[in-house]
C-alpha cells in the first residue's frame, strides 16, 4: 500500500474541490481538506469561508461542486447522510434558541431530534452535557434568562449530546469569558472515545493553545494545513520587536512591554528577531493573501 | 434503588439478625435482585446502625449522577394537560414533545387566531343584522351578501395556511439547522409539525363557520380549501423558497376569493366546483410532496 493509499483510508473526514458560491459572491474555492481524529482549527477572518465549509461537512449545505466524505460516507447520498447525522455534533456560529424553552427543556429537544427516544436514556445524556459544561445548576432556567455567554455554552452543550464522532463547532468560543474558554479547552481535550473535533475561531490563542493541527482558510482557498508550530515557524525570521515603529512593515503594533512588534521583510533599526507565534504566521499569511 | 413490588418479602437477616455486608455492598450497586433489594429495604427502615453500614458502599459518584438526572426530569416536566390525553392516546412521548417548538401551538398564536377570527365574525353579524349599512340604505343584508362571509372566507383558510407555514418556515424556528443537521428525518418533523398546526388552526375556524350567518355546510365546505392550500405551500416550498411558496399559496387564495366577491358570488369559493378543483390540487401536492420530500431532508440552504 503506497502512501497515498494510506492517507485516503485513514483520513476521517475528506473534502476535495468543494466550491460554493452564493450569487455573486464566491464562498470556497477549490477547498481540499483531509481531518484526522482529534482537534482541527480552522483559522480565518470573517468571510473567509469558515462557516460555509463548516456547513457543508455537516450536512446542513450542499457544494456547487466537489464531494465531502465522512467516516467513508457519502452525504450526497440519503441513507449515508443520516448516518453521518447520527454521528455528527454540530454548533453553528448564530444558534438561535426557543427563549420559552427551559435549558433542560431545550437540549431534551435536541436529544429527541438525535434520536435519542427513551426518557431516561434522554434525561441521562442532558444531565451529563449539563454536568460537562458547568451549567447543571440552570437546568430549570429559561433560555431568554440566560447570558450570552450561557447560551454559548448551551449551544456547546447541545452538540454534546450523543457523544459524537464528529463534532463540527463553528465559533464555540464566541462571548465566552477567559475562565470559560479554558474549560471549554478542557473539556475538548479530555473528550473520550477520540472524536475528530474541528472549530473555527479568530483567536490564535485557541489554535495553539489546544488544536494539534490547524487550516488557515483565507478568500475562500486553503493555504496552510499543518500544525500551529509550522504556522508559527512560517514567520520565523520575519518577526521582529524594536522600540519604534517601522513603516515598511507589513504589520506592527504596541505589545503590553511598550515594544514595537513588527511583521515584515526589512528588519528596522536596532530590531531583535523574536520568535514567532501562531498569530504571527497567521498574519503573514493573511498579509500575503491580500486580506485587509 | 428502590424496586418493583415483590411476590414475597424473604429474611435478610444473617446471625446477628442484620443483612451481611456482601449483600448490603450488592444492594448498594443495584445487583441484589428485586426480592433481597425488597427485604434489605425493609430491614433498612427499621436498623440505623445498617443504613449507616450502607452510606460506606454507596458510590457517591453515581449518587450525584442520578440525583443530576432527576433534576433534569424534573425540569423538563411531563408537560401540559393536554400533552398527557395525547400520551394517553398512544401518541409517543418524543414527538409531542417535538411539538414544543412549533410557534402555531403556543398559546399566543391560537389567540391571535381567535382575535382574528372573532373581529371577522363580529363584522359579519354587524352587516347582517344592519349595524354596518350593506348595499342599499336601510336593506338587511342576507348571507350571500359578499360583506357578510367575503371576509371570512378570504380570512379562515388564510389562518390555517399561515398556521402550517409557521410549521415549516426556517424564520419561525431559530434552531433549525440543528433540525437538519439530526438525523432524525426532516420530512417526518414538517409533517408532525405541520400536522399538528393545521388540526390546531381547523378548530376555531371550523368553530367560528358554525356561528357566522351562512350555509350549515360552511363549516365542512372549508376543510378543503384549506388542506389543499396547505398542501399547495408545502409541495410548493420543495421547489421554491420556502417564504415566496407561502406567500404564492396565499395569493392563490386570496385572488380568486377578491375576484368573486367583487363580482357579488363569494359562496362559489366553496361550492362543488371549487371543491373539486381543491381535491385535485391537494392530491397533486400530495404527489410533489411524496417525490420531493428529499428536499426536506436537506434543509434551506440552497
Amino acid at each position: 500500500m503506497d502512501e497515498m493509499t494510506l492517507s485516503v483510508s485513514t483520513a476521517a473526514v475528506r473534502a476535495d474541490g468543494l466550491s460554493r458560491r452564493y450569487g455573486a459572491t464566491r464562498a470556497l474555492e477549490e477547498v481540499d481538506l483531509t481531518l484526522e481524529r482529534g482537534i482541527t482549527g480552522l483559522l480565518g477572518p470573517n468571510g473567509a469561508g469558515k462557516t460555509t465549509l463548516l456547513s457543508i461537512l455537516a450536512t446542513v449545505n450542499e457544494p456547487d461542486a466537489g464531494r465531502v466524505s465522512v467516516f467513508g460516507l457519502d452525504p450526497r447520498d440519503a441513507a449515508e447522510r443520516v448516518e453521518i447525522r447520527r454521528r455528527l455534533g454540530y454548533l453553528p456560529q448564530e444558534l438561535g434558541y426557543h427563549r420559552h424553552f427551559t435549558v433542560a427543556g431545550f437540549l431534551d429537544y435536541v436529544a429527541i431530534l438525535k434520536e435519542i427516544t427513551s426518557r431516561r436514556r434522554r434525561a441521562e445524556e442532558v444531565a451529563r452535557v449539563l454536568a460537562a459544561i458547568g451549567l447543571e445548576r440552570r437546568a430549570r432556567t429559561r433560555v431568554r434568562a440566560l447570558s450570552g455567554g450561557m447560551r454559548q455554552r448551551l449551544g456547546i452543550a447541545q452538540a454534546l449530546l450523543g457523544q459524537p464522532e464528529l463534532l463540527i463547532l463553528d465559533e464555540p468560543t464566541a462571548g465566552l469569558d477567559p475562565e470559560q474558554r479554558l474549560r471549554f479547552r478542557e473539556l475538548l481535550s479530555d473528550l473520550p472515545g477520540d472524536p475528530v473535533i474541528v472549530l473555527s475561531t479568530h483567536q490564535a490563542d485557541d489554535i495553539a493553545a489546544i488544536c494539534p493541527h490547524v487550516v488557515v482558510l483565507l478568500q475562500g482557498q486553503v493555504h496552510f494545513a499543518g500544525t500551529p508550530a509550522e504556522l508559527a515557524a512560517s514567520a520565523a525570521g520575519r518577526v521582529w520587536a524594536a522600540g519604534e515603529r517601522d513603516a515598511r512593515a507589513h504589520l506592527s503594533w504596541r505589545g503590553g512591554d511598550n515594544r514595537w512588534r513588527h511583521i515584515g521583510d526589512h528588519p528596522p533599526a536596532g530590531a531583535e528577531l523574536v520568535t514567532p507565534t501562531v498569530e504571527d504566521g497567521y498574519l503573514l499569511l493573511s498579509h500575503a493573501a491580500g486580506v485587509q | 434503588m428502590t424496586s418493583s413490588l415483590p411476590g414475597a418479602v424473604e429474611p435478610v437477616g444473617g446471625a446477628d439478625g442484620h443483612p451481611p455486608d456482601d449483600l448490603l455492598a450488592s444492594y448498594a450497586a443495584g445487583t441484589a435482585g428485586t426480592v433481597l433489594a425488597w427485604s434489605v429495604e425493609a430491614h433498612l427502615t427499621e436498623c440505623e446502625r445498617c443504613r449507616s453500614t450502607l452510606s460506606a458502599h454507596v458510590d457517591a459518584e453515581r449518587l450525584a449522577r442520578n440525583r443530576s438526572v432527576l433534576m433534569v426530569r424534573a425540569a423538563i416536566g411531563e408537560g401540559g394537560r393536554a400533552r398527557r390525553v395525547l400520551c394517553r392516546c398512544g401518541l409517543p412521548d418524543h414527538v409531542l414533545r417535538l411539538l414544543a417548538a412549533t410557534p402555531s401551538l403556543r398559546r399566543s398564536w391560537l389567540l391571535s387566531v381567535v382575535g382574528v377570527l372573532a373581529v371577522v365574525a363580529g363584522e359579519a353579524a354587524a352587516v347582517r343584522y344592519g349595524r354596518i349599512p350593506a348595499g342599499g340604505a336601510g336593506r338587511i343584508a342576507g348571507y350571500r351578501d359578499p360583506e357578510v362571509l367575503a371576509p371570512f372566507l378570504l380570512v379562515a383558510p388564510l389562518l390555517v395556511l399561515a398556521g402550517v407555514a409557521s410549521a415549516f418556515l426556517p424564520m419561525f424556528d431559530p434552531s433549525w439547522p440543528l433540525a437538519v443537521a439530526a438525523p432524525f428525518s426532516g420530512f417526518t418533523l414538517l409533517l408532525v409539525r405541520a400536522v399538528s398546526a393545521l388540526t390546531a388552526a381547523l378548530v376555531p375556524v371550523a368553530a367560528t363557520a358554525f356561528i357566522m350567518p351562512g350555509p350549515g355546510w360552511l363549516p365542512v365546505a372549508l376543510l378543503l380549501p384549506s388542506l389543499a392550500l396547505s398542501a399547495f405551500a408545502l409541495a410548493a416550498a420543495t421547489i421554491l423558497d420556502p417564504r415566496a411558496a407561502a406567500v404564492m399559496a396565499g395569493i392563490v387564495w386570496a385572488v380568486p376569493v377578491l375576484l368573486l366577491a367583487a363580482a357579488r358570488v363569494p359562496l362559489l369559493i366553496v361550492q362543488p366546483n371549487a371543491q373539486f378543483t381543491c381535491a385535485a390540487v391537494l392530491c397533486a401536492c400530495a404527489v410533489v410532496l411524496l417525490a420531493r420530500h428529499d428536499r426536506f431532508e436537506l434543509g434551506w440552504m440552497r
